[in-house]
């Protein structure tokens, strides 16, 4: 389970986040949706420890990130929006050196590699250096590394971000079965039909805070629409205008 | 579940370090340019002194009386005994360019290094001027100039002796004072003066080994996006910044291992082609420089690590980073025209301490081990407080987040 608490944070000027809370519960898909600069990366990056908050807290099966980073990390998998490959490793080279920094090795981490190979179907390029990767492979690789020390939470950052629709699609599935494995899924995603197939529960969220909150059908009623797009832009205008109202 | 670890005896933090290190040296021994860095730049500046020296035993050290020089000259027949005495001190004549212009031009121009021009108005004279046109600019006409101008001294001195002798004068007594010269530097001086530049270059290409990998692992991860998923992994950030230091340590090493060794050959080729060169120093004191400059390169690597994690850009940082190695190199280049003696507090300057101890041991001096000890401990240390700093800016949040 991963618990993000009223989360604030401050880059210089930019108050990236005001307040965020949240909780994503094992077993279900929870998607984070909102505007771009909306605090959604942010949050994602003090869960997993590359940011610190400026207050608040971010929890990881009941492990404040704050305070054991590591052991947070331990039980985290996270699919950030950047792949970031080296160029110069191959496919199972990548997932070997994380499973290794995540203190696996040997025999079974071979194995572990092998299953995660074919799980994800890379068994025509597992051997091939990085470089010249088509985005869907980039993804794939970026999966494996995330998933190959067995974590029971997951991020995933647009995880079907210029894939096409049969790569879409093999992630979605992956997805599906990793929830119904029991994994905590965190996911950000702008394409508002995969959120509708894909999430359980749905956080908006809007300058930094979580503006509503539900299943996508509590929302829909709540906004009074049935098109998951329309709610998402109604939520935000009422939003705007309660702003400016208090303003 | 995936297995455990094997090197359980290892403590947890070394065994990332070892991971993160393995995983450096594959990835960059597959890379072009982090090779090239190390095994073919070292190359250079060795075969650039050894083809220097080469040149200079054959232009500088050619002995006077063992081999002929042919002069251009005019006139000489006007002055028969100048003639017969430089034709007796291997000095033979040629045909010079018939107009005075056409001499200049191509003395001036290299073509020819010096014309020896003796005037009409010689003819029968004892004492008469004679001119040798040469060019200041060139070292080779410095030599034949330098040559010519000798062995008409020594006719000056031979006339003078035969009137003083005709006179029934002692010989001499026209020369009051005479001088004798006797070179107690061997003639393998010119040897030295190019075996003194290996300190400099050494030290310019230990502050360049590894600075690819130095960017490429740091600065370079966070601009590819690769080194947030890394910072992702349940590793403590100063021990990745440490493996990724070893790494470009182990490159740097590599690079000094092949530019120490590609010194002693190639100057060693270069040293026996004459007789009249020195041959530079031994393997042996070679394979001792490396032993002296692993604090340097401990310092060097440090000095790329702080530089590369606090640049926004790869860009940015081989700016700085390309001229890192001209800092500690510039010293070494001032010594070889004006050396510094060691002492224990220059030896106690980081890198300046290494500078001097390599350029006693060149120089084939016995080093002191005291001003050894104090040279490693002072560059050891502060190479360590300078990744300290690095460490700490590593942690900074700016480090990880792209923009």
């Amino acid at each position: 389970m991963i618990e993000i608490e009223n989360l604030t944070k401050r880059f210089d000027q930019v108050q990236a986040l005001s307040g965020l809370s949240l909780t994503a519960q094992d077993g279900r898909v929870t998607g984070l949706i909102g505007p771009n600069g909306a605090g959604k990366t942010t949050a994602f990056r003090i869960v997993y420890g590359l940011l610190a908050p400026d207050q608040g807290c971010a929890r990881v099966d009941g492990v404040d990130v704050a305070e054991d980073r590591m052991l947070a990390q331990r039980q985290l998998g996270v699919l950030p929006d950047v792949r970031g490959l080296y160029p110069r490793l191959s496919a199972r080279e990548h997932i070997r050196y994380f499973g290794q920094l995540h203190g696996a090795c040997g025999a079974a981490l071979e194995a572990d590699i092998d299953e995660l190979v074919t799980r994800l179907s890379m068994g025509d390029f597992a051997d091939r250096l990085a470089k010249g990767f088509s985005r869907g492979q980039e993804l794939k690789v970026a999966l494996g590394r995330a998933l190959v020390h067995r974590p029971h939470n997951l991020i995933l950052d647009e995880p079907t971000n210029g894939l096409d629709v049969m790569s879409s699609r093999a992630v979605r599935e992956l997805i599906a079965e990793m929830k119904a494995e029991g994994h905590c899924i965190l996911i950000s995603s702008h394409i508002m039909s995969e959120v509708s197939l894909l999430c359980d529960d749905l956080v908006i969220v809007a300058e930094g805070r979580a503006v509503a909150s539900g299943t996508p059908d509590e929302l829909r009623t709540e906004a009074g629409a049935d098109d998951l797009e329309e709610v998402f832009v109604r939520i935000l205008a009422r939003t705007s205008a309660k702003a400016e109202v208090a303003q | 579940m995936t297995g455990q670890t094997s090197t359980n005896w290892m403590p947890g933090w070394i065994q990332r370090v070892w991971i993160v290190l393995k995983k450096e040296l594959r990835d960059h021994s597959r890379d072009r340019r982090s090779l090239t860095l190390a095994l073919v730049y070292p190359m250079l500046g060795p075969l650039l002194v050894a083809g220097g020296l080469l040149l200079a035993g054959k232009t500088l050290q050619g002995d006077f009386r063992e081999h002929a020089v042919t002069v251009p000259a005019v006139g000489v027949e006007h002055a028969p005994q100048l003639k017969t005495y430089l034709e007796n001190n291997n000095v033979r004549f040629s045909a010079a360019p018939p107009t005075r212009q056409a001499q200049e031009d191509a003395v001036r121009e290299g073509r020819l290094a010096v014309v020896l021009i003796v005037p009409q108005s010689a003819d029968g004279q004892g004492a008469f001027t004679i001119e040798l046109l040469t060019n200041t600019g060139r070292v080779d006409n410095l030599r034949v100039t330098a040559r010519l101008s000798a062995i008409v001294r020594g006719f000056n001195d031979h006339i003078a002796d035969q009137k003083a002798l005709a006179a029934g004068l002692p010989a001499g007594y026209a020369t009051a004072v005479k001088i004798a010269r006797t070179n107690v530097a061997r003639d393998a001086n010119i040897a030295v003066f190019f075996y003194n530049m290996v300190p400099p270059l050494v030290i310019f290409m230990i502050f360049l080994g590894g600075v690819h990998l130095a960017i490429d692992t740091t600065v370079g991860e966070r601009e590819r996006g690769s080194l947030e998923p890394l910072l992702l992994a349940p590793v403590e950030r100063w021990v990745l910044l440490l493996a990724k230091a070893l790494a470009a340590l182990a490159f740097t090493a590599v690079t000094t291992v092949v530019n120490l060794g590609a010194f002693r050959l190639f100057m060693g080729l270069a040293a026996s082609s004459s007789e009249r060169l020195v041959a530079p120093p031994g393997w042996d004191v070679f394979a001792v420089i490396f032993a002296v400059t692993v604090p340097l390169m401990a310092i060097a690597v440090a000095l790329q690590m702080s530089v590369a994690v606090i640049t926004r850009s790869m860009k940015e940082a081989q700016i700085y980073l390309g001229l890192l190695p001209l800092a500690p190199a510039l010293p070494g280049m001032v010594m070889v025209f004006s050396p510094m003696n060691p002492t224990d507090v220059t030896v106690a300057v980081p890198v300046l301490g290494q500078m001097l101890l390599i350029n006693q041991l060149v120089g084939e001096q016995a080093l002191d081990p005291q001003h050894v000890l104090i040279a490693a401990l002072t560059t050891t240390l502060s190479a360590a407080l300078i990744f300290l700093l690095a460490a700490k800016w590593f942690r900074r949040e700016k480090m990880f987040v792209l923009g």
